[in-house]
């Protein structure tokens, strides 16, 4: 799609990061706070992507298909991956915390307390 | 030179060594006390035996080359040790004359020592652990004096300090032996810091005059490549000549026990008779003349360092003469005595007559070695009792050792009649040609001046006046032992029948009586197990006591064959290596690189030095037998308060000693016990105390901020990646708005 | 427009169609925050990722694009509803927000950050239009050559991560095993 700047990307980018840090501060459900976390991988995605496409790494290392121009995409594949196994994860110790104390309220779990 | 004949003469007490420390025992367990310690002995003597014939071939092949013009010595390279790129380390060995007459004492008076000790440690449980020491020290002695390098020097010489220190506390379980040992011990890291520090400085002065060495190949301790440098380069700088001459002469000291550094050897006499006989008379000893004749030429460049040698040398022989007066212990009498003649070896290096030292160093090992010998007979025979107060006719019990010791008292007195046979003046005992030598060589030279003063010459009046109060001591020694009608130990009641305070002899004697009264050969051995000392320890206390019933009996074989060799040593050895000048030559063909050709033939002297020394010897032995023939004086008797303040000062060694342990013992702690206050609780405990306080307060003040909310830790984890763009925001406006 | 202000970049007609999808997203995402009851803001997130995947097509990034439908709403988003309605977390059982200061805090420092950013790393970025990417640089050929000879070995990695993650949740959600 030509006619769009760099920049629009970039600001929906940093719009849904910011919404996902000011969600993680604010809401006490660990699944929205989840969720909020995965708003910013995405937005780092967006950012990924839109970098990947407008301002390339100028090295070329292989004639026929660009590898550095791969970098944002790889990055990218990554992070989902990464987001994937997280997700998986964390859920299953939020359902292992509700078992446990049957609420998932994240201020009511202190344990850290010095 | 075949190199593997020197190799046997290293390797085979070292062999020996092995074998005594590894299969000692097992051998013992094996065959049983009597046959085990009869084939140990055999073990222990034979490598040591073998090495003096091997020995004796090759320095009479050194000999006859010699005589065809070649005497530079050989170097025997057996492997690289130190191998670093400027400063390379082999273990190589050199057979030159000094090295062989070393080796030759070594291995000849070592074997004669050793099968003494065969006899003398009979009883001993720990046979194999006094024979493994005795090889060991063998062995580090060879290396010591045929090593051809000063590192290897070095080796040898902390492998001899190990062996003194292992046997003068052979008998550990004795407090007072152990602390003899950490003194002798102690004492002679002195020494070593000298010694190290002088190598140290050697190398480095070498190193920095790299391009000016004969041989640029590292080996800057060998003496084969230092000696021709040091000869060039420190003729222009004699300071630097100084400063290692009088390093070198510190580590001389220490091994050498001369004046300040003296201290360990007189306590050293805590070891077996053997050990002092081979190590603290014949050899170990005797490593600073060595080392000195060794590194001649910095003491020939410096007058300073020669004329400190020829000083500390005089007033040693002096001080040890003296103090041998006050002394009653047999043992005691002959450990200041060799301190004495000791200094009388310095006194001929530091004159700049080398060779006159050494000769010295091997009269003095056959005639001390015997007096050594023979005193440890006499011990043996008086139930371990060293208090010549406690002796007194004794030839007709031990005639054997006693006309062999009346051999050695006539040696070290320096005996002789003025008949002159081939080049020599007199026709005396070993001790003259010596001591006459040395005495000839400081009053003949003028090498060792500092400040216009002459002090070889001074040194050399103070020798011969030192020599006749040599012949006086040991006459005591020799008068108040086999002479007179009263045996004096006859008046020791029988120790069942006194009690501990019955009369003031009594008190005296226990107090005197004896350093080792309870070690030596008898039938419950040397050792005492935990359990019997806490089942009899009255027991333990006086079972070897002297006592009036005592009969003495003369030696085994294996104890008196030894002393007869170092009698006839003693009697002829002096000539043979004299007449001719054949020592002489032998040690030094060539005229001396610096000094040229040093004198030993004073002249201008108001008589003969010749006389000077008979009337010395003779003189001092008159003198003893006018005050020790009627026997014991009473002003030298039991009760030391009646004694002169003269005899009484020489007894403790004119305050010396007190005052020097005193200072180095109680400052010592002084300054262990400052140290721990000040620096370890105040300084570092107080640190670390205060850091872990300050830790813990951090904690306890931190802990505050943890709540436990994880939505405040992402708070504060924003905050600081705020902060962290925040940051990166204005590095990028310095650098001109992003752009 | 206002006299005197020009956008450094054209007014076009797929500026447009950004400004709707994108609209879309920032609203999505909003709301994923704004509702208390979880099942809304799941449902909020879906829309945000599907609009995501669509902007991703316009990026010419098509394998991404269908990972992203595939990937995280298909899935991720599943898992965060199915764990919803499993712990019964609607409506009945809302986590109660109460008014706290580091809400405000945290909303604040949200700002502050925007702020830096978008003032130093976007507006310094504003006048880029052109594309230099090759057009066929997010088909899946390019993608599967470039992942299974360059970046093999982080692949393999990841394979191991999520393998990991399989087995933790497994661990986690049974009671026994």
């Amino acid at each position: 799609m030509q006619g769009v700047p760099l920049v629009a990307f970039l600001a929906l980018g940093l719009f849904m990061f910011t919404v996902g840090v000011v969600g993680v501060i604010m809401r006490r459900n660990p699944i929205v706070i989840f969720m909020c976390i995965e708003l910013m991988l995405n937005a780092v995605n967006l950012t990924f992507l839109a970098f990947a496409r407008y301002m390339p790494a100028p090295v070329v290392t292989n004639p026929s298909i660009p590898a550095s121009v791969m970098g944002g995409q790889m990055m990218v594949i990554f992070v989902m991956a990464v987001a994937a196994a997280e997700v998986a994860v964390g859920l299953g110790i939020i359902m292992a915390i509700y078992r446990l104390r049957d609420s998932v309220d994240i201020d009511e779990m202190n344990l850290l307390k010095g | 030179m075949d190199s593997s004949a020197i190799t046997w003469v290293l390797g085979l007490p070292i062999l020996g060594f092995l074998i005594q420390a590894f299969f000692g025992k097992t051998i013992v367990d094996a065959m049983g006390p009597a046959k085990g310690k009869r084939l140990l002995g055999a073990l222990a003597v034979t490598p040591i035996a073998a090495a003096f014939a091997i020995g004796l071939g090759i320095t009479q092949k050194l000999y006859s080359e010699g005589h065809e013009g070649g005497h530079g010595g050989h170097v025997v390279s057996l492997f690289s040790w130190i191998d670093l790129a400027s400063l390379k380390v082999p273990f190589e060995l050199i057979v030159d004359p000094l090295s062989m007459t070393m080796v030759l004492i070594i291995t000849g008076i070592g074997a004669l020592i050793h099968l003494y000790a065969t006899g003398y440690m009979a009883e001993e449980k720990d046979y194999p652990r006094f024979f493994t020491y005795l090889n060991l020290f063998v062995a580090s002695m060879l290396i010591l004096v045929l090593g051809n390098n000063l590192a290897l020097l070095f080796i040898g010489w902390e492998g001899v300090g190990l062996c003194s220190y292992l046997l003068i506390g052979f008998w550990y379980k004795d407090l007072a032996n152990s602390k003899a040992a950490n003194k002798a011990f102690i004492v002679n890291r002195i020494g070593d810091w000298g010694l190290t520090l002088g190598m140290f400085l050697i190398v480095a002065f070498l190193g920095a005059n790299w391009s000016r060495l004969p041989i640029q190949d590292g080996r800057l301790l060998s003496y084969d490549v230092i000696l021709p440098a040091l000869e060039t380069l420190l003729k222009e700088n004699v300071p630097m000549a100084t400063a290692i001459g009088l390093l070198l002469f510190v580590g001389a000291c220490g091994k050498s026990a001369q004046f300040p550094l003296y201290l360990w050897l007189p306590d050293a006499m805590a070891g077996p008779t053997p050990v002092s006989a081979l190590i603290h008379a014949a050899t170990m000893v005797t490593s600073g003349v060595v080392l000195l004749n060794r590194m001649h030429v910095v003491f020939e460049i410096s007058p300073i360092a020669s004329g400190v040698v020829c000083a500390v040398g005089a007033f040693t022989a002096l001080f040890a003469a003296l103090v041998a007066f006050g002394q009653t212990d047999i043992k005691k009498v002959l450990a200041y005595s060799t301190v004495s003649q000791l200094g009388f070896m310095f006194v001929g290096a530091g004159s700049g007559a080398y060779w006159t030292g050494m000769f010295h160093v091997t009269t003095h090992a056959f005639f001390k070695a015997l007096l050594f010998l023979g005193s440890g007979a006499v011990i043996h025979a008086m139930a371990h009792n060293q208090d010549m107060r406690n002796y007194g006719g004794l030839l007709k019990y031990l005639p054997k050792t006693g006309w062999t010791m009346i051999i050695g008292w006539l040696a070290i007195a320096g005996v002789a009649l003025p008949i002159a046979v081939g080049t020599a003046p007199g026709l005396g005992f070993a001790g003259f040609y010596s001591k006459e030598a040395i005495i000839g060589a400081a009053l003949a030279n003028h090498h060792a001046t500092i400040n216009g003063m002459n002090l070889s010459v001074i040194s050399g009046w103070t020798a011969l006046f030192v020599a006749f109060l040599t012949a006086m001591y040991m006459t005591r020694l020799t008068f108040l032992t086999f002479f007179g009608k009263e045996e004096r130990w006859r008046s020791i009641p029988a120790h069942a029948e006194h009690g501990h305070d019955d009369h003031a002899h009594q008190a005296d004697h226990a107090e005197h009586g004896h350093d080792d009264h309870h070690h030596g050969p008898d039938e419950h051995g040397f050792f005492f197990t935990e359990e019997e000392m806490a089942a009899q320890p009255h027991e333990h206390e006086h079972h070897h006591e002297l006592d009036g019933t005592h009969t003495p009996h003369e030696v085994p074989p294996s104890m008196w064959i030894p002393l007869a060799a170092l009698a006839v040593l003693s009697v002829a050895g002096g000539f043979l290596l004299y007449n001719n000048h054949f020592f002489e030559h032998f040690l030094y063909p060539n005229d001396l690189p610096v000094l040229g050709k040093v004198e030993y033939h004073p002249h201008g002297l108001p008589l003969d030095l010749l006389w000077l020394s008979i009337i010395a010897a003779f003189g001092g032995i008159l003198a003893g037998a006018l005050v020790y023939a009627k026997g014991l004086p009473k002003k030298e008797g039991f009760d030391e308060s009646k004694w002169n303040p003269f005899r009484r000062l020489a007894g403790e060694q004119f305050l010396y000693d007190k005052s020097m342990m005193g200072g180095a013992v109680d400052g010592g702690r002084e300054l262990g016990v400052g140290i721990w206050k000040g620096i370890d609780s105040w300084l570092i405990d107080g640190t670390v105390n205060g850091l872990a306080k300050v830790a813990g307060g951090l904690g306890t003040g931190f802990k505050a901020i943890q709540t436990g909310y994880i939505r405040l830790y992402a708070l504060m984890m924003l905050l600081g990646g705020v902060g962290l763009v925040g940051w990166f925001v204005y590095q990028a406006s310095q650098l001109g708005g992003g752009r | 427009m206002l006299e005197g202000f020009s956008l450094p970049f054209p007014i076009t007609p797929q500026l447009g169609v950004f400004a709707l999808l994108a609209s879309i997203a920032a609203i999505a995402s909003v709301g994923v925050v704004f509702f208390q009851d979880a099942i809304r803001s799941a449902l909020c997130l879906v829309i945000n990722f599907f609009v995501l995947a669509f902007l991703y097509f316009s990026l010419n990034a098509e394998m991404l694009g269908i990972t992203q439908i595939v990937v995280y709403t298909g899935a991720i988003m599943v898992l965060f509803l199915f764990v919803i309605m499993l712990l019964a977390l609607g409506s009945q059982k809302l986590v109660k927000e109460k008014l706290d200061p580091k809400k405000f805090i945290g909303l604040g420092l949200g700002v502050v950050m925007a702020g830096a950013v978008a003032s130093q790393i976007v507006l310094p970025l504003a006048k880029i239009t052109a594309i230099r990417a090759p057009d066929k640089f997010g088909s899946p050929q390019a993608i599967g050559y470039t992942l299974m000879s360059q970046y093999v070995y982080p692949f393999e990695i990841a394979s191991v991560l999520l393998m990991v993650g399989i087995v933790g949740s497994i661990l986690l959600a049974k009671r026994r095993i």
